[in-house]
């Protein structure tokens, strides 16, 4: 590798980290919470055309949901950076119950494992996901 | 053939215009960035600069061995940089569209997709693995015809740099007779959608005419609030997950498939399932078209294969 082209790499790398490291300063992205049930489902619809949910449970921060619709499909809303991304669970989805809190977790590592405080309804929500 | 890449001229300018547009949102349209997104972007874009130096030489080699069998000396006159530019729009404007139509070239253009936010670092966003789609394949003829690849390459580079200032929230409508020629942020907003209205729409790099001659092209709706990124939103950062995620997908799908079906994971669209256990954006719009009674008209034109798939 040439000098010249190391040099474009270290350069490209500055500003890459620069511009990052600026919309980070300047607090760009914002905090995005679920605000209600009805936010909840627009999420959810937007995630997975057609959705419509029936059953809506909303962290307590705001930051994931779990909504199932009449056909019993379950979905998982969680926050991505400025945006929300979700999965429809499957069997092979794990869940484990810690009092209140309810940790799901997909088939895909990738999309990570969801803490949800979810209050008194953990348990319930809990109970279902195993039925899956 | 001429060591010059207007790419590299206009780096320091897609630098200045990403910092502008992020002081506007801060202004303006705080959520409009995201760092980790950007970061993610901006790496991607890095990345896809050092995959054209490991992997660009092949498409070199094969236009230089094309460019022994030309039809015509077509020459460097200026009508010629006129018609290699316009013409190779329309290669790339098919390049774009099997980029989106077979899910072994959108395993690759998926990358530039896969953000949530439409910003200029967005454009930035682009693919490593470009190279082993052959999507330079397309442009094979112009070098068959006669315009010399240094030429092809430099109006390539133009072509890309204009796509540039497109991607921004930031920018509304151009006047009426722009938006009626020209690819514009509002056309290209529509392209980057997750909207069934949108999917697999305007696939345009400079002129939108392509998609209104080829029956793709679709305005956007100021009453309807455009959601960006792909349908399987990837809820992830990685970069490298970012980058492969399509192609481990993909392989895992032909692994798996009966024998039978496996070339269809390759060349079908993406969405496309033997068992129909997933959707296309075209049974996706088809189910947004059901539930809105049918008044919605849209165009569903598409030659490359039967069903599309989502953006």
């Amino acid at each position: 590798m040439d000098l010249d082209l190391l040099l474009r790499l270290g350069g490209s790398l500055l500003a890459i980290f620069a511009l990052a490291g600026l919309a980070w300063k300047l607090r760009l992205g914002g905090d995005l919470r679920i605000r209600d049930e009805a936010h909840a489902r627009e999420l959810a619809e937007e995630a997975v055309y057609g959705f419509d949910a029936a059953d809506v449970a909303i962290d307590r921060a705001g930051h994931a949901a779990l909504l199932r619709d009449a056909n019993g499909r379950v979905l998982l809303l969680r926050r991505h950076g400025a945006h929300f991304a979700a999965r429809l669970l499957t069997g092979h989805t794990h869940a484990r119950l810690d009092r209140h809190q309810l940790v799901v977790g997909t088939a895909e590592r990738r999309f990570g494992e969801v803490t949800l405080d979810l209050g008194p309804q953990a348990q319930y929500w809990a109970a279902s996901l195993r039925r899956l | 053939m001429p060591d010059f890449s207007p790419v590299d001229y206009a780096i320091p300018a897609f630098v200045l215009l990403v910092l502008a547009e992020m002081l506007w949102a801060w202004k303006r349209r705080p959520e409009a960035y995201e760092p980790k997104d950007t970061l993610t972007s901006l790496a991607f874009g890095l990345g896809s600069t050092v995959a054209g130096v490991l992997f660009g030489g092949f498409a070199l080699f094969v236009f230089l061995a094309a460019d022994e069998y030309r039809l015509f000396d077509i020459g460097w006159a200026w009508w010629a940089w006129i018609a290699c530019f316009v013409l190779d729009d329309l290669a790339y404007y098919w390049v774009h569209r099997a980029g989106h139509r077979v899910r072994w070239f959108w395993a690759s253009h998926v990358n530039h997709h896969s953000s949530q936010h439409y910003n200029l670092s967005t454009a930035l966003r682009q693919s490593w693995t470009g190279a082993f789609t052959l999507g330079f394949a397309f442009k094979l003829p112009l070098v068959l015809l006669g315009f010399h690849p240094a030429m092809i390459a430099i109006c390539a580079g133009f072509n890309l740099i204009y796509q540039f200032w497109i991607h921004t929230e930031a920018v509304g409508r151009m006047p009426g007779w722009f938006e009626a020629v020209m690819n514009t942020p509002s056309h290209h907003r529509v392209h980057h959608a997750t909207n069934p209205r949108y999917l697999d729409r305007n696939y345009a790099g400079v002129f939108i005419v392509w998609d209104r001659l080829f029956g793709t092209f679709e305005p956007e709706n100021d009453d309807e609030r455009i959601r960006y990124g792909i349908v399987k939103q990837l809820g992830s950062f990685n970069l490298l997950w970012s980058v492969f995620h399509e192609w481990i997908g993909m392989l895992q799908d032909i692994w798996r498939a009966p024998w039978r079906h496996k070339l269809s994971y390759l060349l079908r669209e993406p969405g496309w399932s033997h068992d129909g256990s997933r959707e296309t954006s075209d049974m996706i719009r088809a189910r947004w078209r059901q539930r809105r009674g049918g008044e919605e008209k849209v165009p569903n034109e598409n030659p490359i294969a039967a069903e599309g798939e989502p953006a």
